[in-house]
Formats: C-alpha cells, structure tokens, sequence
C-alpha cells in the first residue's frame, strides 16, 4: 500500500481556506485593476478631448495661437500624412521640474485640417495620479489578504485547542482502552453532533467486544476448570486401577493409553489457557527486571538433567539485560526455551546461553529442522509429529514476545539451532494524536 | 491426624478421602463452601485442603474464617492452575501452600505431610520403614543407623517414596514431584530410571533391603 503523508484535519481546511482566499483576492485584485485602467483611459480621453476642443476654438478665431500650456505642442503641417496612425497614443517620462523627478504622462497626437491649415496637436497628461490610484488597489489588498490569512490561522489553531478536545479525549481513551478491563470508559462532554455520533458509536462498539470478551473469557476459564475436575477424577481412577495388579496383568497397555491421553488434554487445557490468558493480556504486572538472576535460576533447575543427559551450558549473562515484562511471563519464555534446548539438544557441543544489553541468545547443538523452519512458532507445529511434545511450547514464548515488543528469531547455523529474543527498536504504538 | 476435605465433586471427594484414609489420616468432606464453613466452626482439623472454585462460593472465605478466628489448622489450597492471583491471593490470606488441579493424589499427601512437619515439631520429622529412617529436620537418610549421602533428587524422591509408600507412583507424578514443569516428561522418565537405579544402590550397599517395584513400566512402588 502507498504510503499518504497524513496532514491534521485542522491544517488541511487552513491550508484550503487559504488557497480560495487567496484566489478570492487574486480574482478581485484583477477585476480592480481591470476597471481602474477603464477608468483611467476614459477619464485621459475626455481630458484629451477637452484640450483638443479648446485648442480647435482657438484656432477657429485666432488663427495660431499664441499662449500655450506646457502640455500641448502644436505645429503646422505642409500636408497630412493619411498614412500615419491617428489618433496616436504613447506613454513616456516626462521631467517634472517642481517635484523634480520624473513622471509618467501619456501623450496624444493628432492630425487635423482647420481653416485650409493642416495642423499637428501633441496634448501630454500626466498619468501619475491615476497610476497611483492603481498601485493603492494592490497596497490595500495585499495587506488585507496577509491580515485575513493571518487570522485565519489564529483562528484554527485557537479553535483545535478548544473545537477539537472532545475529538482528542476520545481518541485518547481508544487509545488507553483496555479489553476485560473493567473501569468503563468516562462520557466525554461536547456538543459537537459528528463527535458525539462518533463516541455514541465507540461505546456500543466497546459495549460489544466486553460482551464477547466476557462470554470467550467465561468460557475458557470455565472449560479450564471444570475439565480439570473431571480429568483429575479420571486419573485418580485409572491411578487406582495401575495400582490393582489382577487388572494391570490384563490390561495394563490399555490403562497406560487412558492414563497417558488424559495427562494430555489436561495439560493441552492448562496451556491453552494460558495462551488465551496472555493474549488477553491479563499478565501485565510490568516490573523491569534484569534477566540475569532468573536465567540463572532457571538453569540451577535444569542443571542436574544437563548433567544426566552429558550436556555441558555455557553462559554468558550481561547484568545489562534489563526486559519490561511480568515476571511471571518471562519465567515462561526462559522455561520454554531452555526446555526446549534441553529437550532436543545434541551432545556435539555444548547449549550456549548469552545475553547482551539489547539481545537474548540461545543455542544448542542439532541437525536442521527438515520442514518448516517458518511455521516453527505456531501452535502444534511438531518437527516429524514428535508426539512427545505438545507444540505449544514456541508459540506461547512467541506470543510472550510479541506483547512485550520483544521479536524472536530463529536460525541454524553451523549445525547449531539458535534463538535471538531482541528488543523492538521500532516503536509499534505510534502516538496517535 | 484429622482433615477435611472441601471438594464439590464427590468423585474426586471420595478418591482423596480413601487414599488418605490409606495412608493413615481421619479424613472428613464436605461438598459446599457453607457445609465447610459450618464445619470448621465446630470440629477441629488439622489441616484443610479447600478447592477455591466451590458452586455456592469462594474457596477462600474458609481461609478468611481460619484466620480471622484464630483457627489452630494449616491451610492447603487447591487451585486451577496458571490462576497465579489465586495462588498468590490465597498465600497472602495465610494458606500455607497450595496444590492445582489435575493433581496426583501421592503429590497431595506429599504436600500434606510437608506442611504438618512444618507445622509441628513434636518429633515426627523422622519417617521409619524398617532400616531407613529419614529426618526431614537435618534432611539426612540413615540404614541400619548409618548415615548414606544421596543427592538431592534422590532424597527427594526417597522422600516421595517414604510418605506414599504402598502406593503406586506413576512417572508423570515423580517427574512432577521431583521437576515441576522445567523438563519435557519424556526426557524426565529415563533421568526417573536413573535415579532409582542409583538409589536402589546406595540403600542396599549399606545393607539395605530393595523395596522399590517397577509396576508394568507405569510406574513404581514403595513397599515391602
């Protein structure tokens, strides 16, 4: 799946608003302008014209006339040049002495024919006012654009503190939740119809899973318990029987199957359990622990039938070895495991047991697994359907692991079958919010 | 000795009761929380064995009662197993030890035994059969008075042996006896043969007699 790059609700409206305004105000700017130049030109014209009519009075009476503005140049032509662009516009700079700087004017030149005389009319207007009548539709939209924005932004970020706090509160207990927990979840107060929809809906969600929770829950710890009475009187039955010699001379493999079968299911029940105890995460008795003491234990128990078995342990422990974990769990992965060495361990080398600051390390010596190295830590995987085991050993270590941000890995190397139980670097519960 | 039972299955009730009818207790039942109740309140025991899930309550208001009233009877309590808040509930309430469910009956009145030794030191941490005598106290073994050196398994399961005697242990109930669960029980039977090799040894080398009976290759018997 393509990552998208997640963007708060909040930004991503900002960021929208932002854009329209900003159009808004694009579009507007244009029109303005649009319709000052309008202006401008038609205003230009009609001061055009009324210079030219002045000037066309004058030479209707006085022939040529004598005093002129600054802004007007007047000559008489020889001919008229039919081919020449009239009337004809330019916008030049023009010295403007008493401000002493240079103005923009535009200039208007036309021929015409009064009294059999061809003449020659040039009538320059200054275009600076106009101009700057331009410039100031600009110099006030920009800055209310940059206000508005601004505001926009003030705005939002003041409103997701307040606006968005029931959102966030809720968030926060989905967050916390825990399943089987018990303690209910508080009603967050808002007024806000898409959140109260949305905890309406989390709570009957909640309502539900407690529901099956509680009835998976009550089910599993009655099987676990009540089958364990009937099996116990089971046992204690056919114990009874193992113990009457006319019975056993007679059916002894029988009472052994029955006797054998039943420790089976008893005990398949118990781990069952206790896989379904852990996945509902009800060992979360965190404590931080440094492994070493417990390995250590561990190894003490399990030392004499190394020894019975010819099989040497190496270890290596690091005091740096320190797991966030429930005691009780980490006793049932070191159990497991070392078990589990024990069980299958050849006597080419010895089992070998290290720890480091970030690292759990296992081995012992044996041919390689012939099938599914990969389907290794799932429940009843058996290699070669050894009957022996219940194969569940692995995958209760792996689930322990797996809620404790610990990954587990296996590997065979140099005829040895390792174990490496290292910490999680990557953060599997990224904050939400 | 006199103990009571508080099992709701009667079956299971019945079984224990005559194992330890067998092995040398007075022993009483009773079927519900409050028939266990009104019992203790009464008769004096020495040691009540309480399954903690009874049909008409918790197991664990009879240790409550016990010690709230000041009780003289150790406490053993029966729990599911993997129900660690009940074991380490029921300890704290003031049970001297508990046992869980399927247990073997050899196992139960090891767990007896231990706790009344504890419990009184009247003398009777020496066990006798015969030549052997075990004191718990100093763990030492003596044949024919003479001290053997065994190693602490095979203490352990001479021990086993000596409180359960003429009854047949089944190796799944040594192995759990002598390991717990650290070891897959089809390694622990061969490490089993091993041990009572060795121990049958060490007994007769001091002029002991052999009365340890492999039993159709179930299990093995202490008797004469």
């Amino acid at each position: 799946m393509k990552k998208i790059q997640s963007i708060k609700l909040l930004s991503k409206t900002t960021l929208f608003y932002l854009i329209f305004t900003f159009l808004a105000f694009f579009l507007s700017a244009v029109f303005l302008t649009n319709e000052a130049e309008e202006f401008i030109n038609d205003e230009l014209e009609h001061r055009f014209n009324h210079t030219e009519r002045k000037i066309r009075r004058q030479l209707k009476t006085d022939r040529y006339p004598d005093r002129m503005p600054e802004t007007v140049e007047l000559s008489e032509l020889a001919n008229i040049d039919s081919s020449a662009q009239i009337p004809l516009y330019s916008d030049t700079l023009i010295f403007n002495a008493d401000l002493e700087e240079m103005q923009l004017y535009r200039k208007k030149t036309i021929e015409f024919e009064e009294k059999g005389h061809f003449y020659k009319l040039s009538v320059s207007k200054s275009l600076e006012d106009f101009y700057r009548l331009k410039d100031d539709i600009f110099g006030a939209l920009i800055p209310a654009f940059i206000i508005l924005a601004l505001a926009i932004i003030l705005f939002n970020s003041l409103l997701s503190g307040t606006l968005f706090k029931p959102f966030n509160k809720i968030l926060s207990q989905m967050r916390t939740y825990k399943v089987g927990s018990e303690t209910g979840v508080k009603q967050v107060t808002t007024s806000t119809s898409e959140f109260k929809k949305m905890q309406q809906l989390f709570h009957e969600m909640l309502d539900r899973i407690e529901k099956d929770y509680r009835n998976l829950k009550e089910y599993t710890e009655n099987m676990a318990h009540e089958i364990q009475t009937p099996l116990t009187v089971i046992r204690n039955k056919t114990e009874n029987l193992i113990a009457d010699e006319a019975v056993m001379e007679k059916h002894a493999s029988t009472v052994k199957t029955i006797y054998d079968e039943t420790n089976h299911i008893s005990k398949l029940g118990n781990t069952l359990n206790l896989l379904t105890k852990i996945e509902n995460q009800e060992f979360s008795q965190t404590e931080r622990i440094t492994t070493r003491q417990v390995i250590e234990k561990h190894l003490e128990s399990i030392s004499e039938l190394a020894r019975l078995k010819s099989l040497k342990i190496e270890k290596q422990l690091s005091d740096q070895h320190v797991l966030n974990i429930d005691p009780f769990l980490l006793d049932i992965v070191i159990k497991n495991l070392l078990r589990n060495a024990l069980h299958y361990a050849s006597q080419d080398g010895p089992i070998k047991i290290k720890t480091t600051a970030e690292r759990f390390i296992l081995s012992n010596y044996g041919q390689p697994l012939e099938q599914g190295v990969d389907r290794l830590f799932e429940r009843f995987f058996r290699e070669n359907g050894t009957q022996t085991s219940q194969g569940l050993g692995l995958s209760l270590v792996k689930k322990i692991c797996d809620l404790n941000r610990l990954t587990i890995s296996y590997a065979h190397k140099d005829n040895q079958h390792i174990f490496t139980i290292a910490k999680s670097d990557e953060d599997l519960n990224p904050d939400i919010s | 000795m006199k103990l009571l039972i508080v099992e709701d299955n009667r079956h299971l009730a019945d079984d224990i009761t005559r194992f330890l009818v067998d092995s040398g207790f007075v022993v009483e039942q009773a079927l519900t929380l409050s028939e266990g109740l009104k019992k203790i309140n009464v008769y004096q025991y020495d040691l009540v064995i309480v399954d903690i899930g009874l049909p008409d309550g918790n197991g664990l208001d009879i240790v409550k009662e016990i010690r709230k009233k000041k009780i003289a009877s150790a406490i053993l309590i029966v729990t599911a197993k993997n129900a660690i808040e009940d074991k380490v509930h029921g300890l704290e309430l003031g049970a001297d030890d508990y046992i869980t469910k399927p247990f073997h009956k050899a196992e139960l009145n090891a767990r007896i035994r231990s706790i009344l030794r504890r419990n009184k030191f009247d003398g009777n941490n020496i066990l006798n059969m015969n030549e052997i005598k075990m004191d718990t106290m100093a763990a030492q073994t003596f044949v024919h008075n003479k001290p053997i050196i065994l190693t602490r398994k095979e203490y352990d399961l001479l021990l086993y042996f000596m409180v359960n005697r003429n009854k047949v242990l089944t190796k799944e109930s040594i192995a759990e006896h002598l390991w717990g669960d650290h070891v897959d029980q089809a390694d622990s039977f061969d490490f089993i043969y091993n041990h009572i090799k060795n121990l049958r040894k060490k007994i007769m080398n001091a002029g002991g007699k052999d009365y340890i009976k492999s039993m159709y290759g179930m299990g093995y018997k202490f008797s004469e």
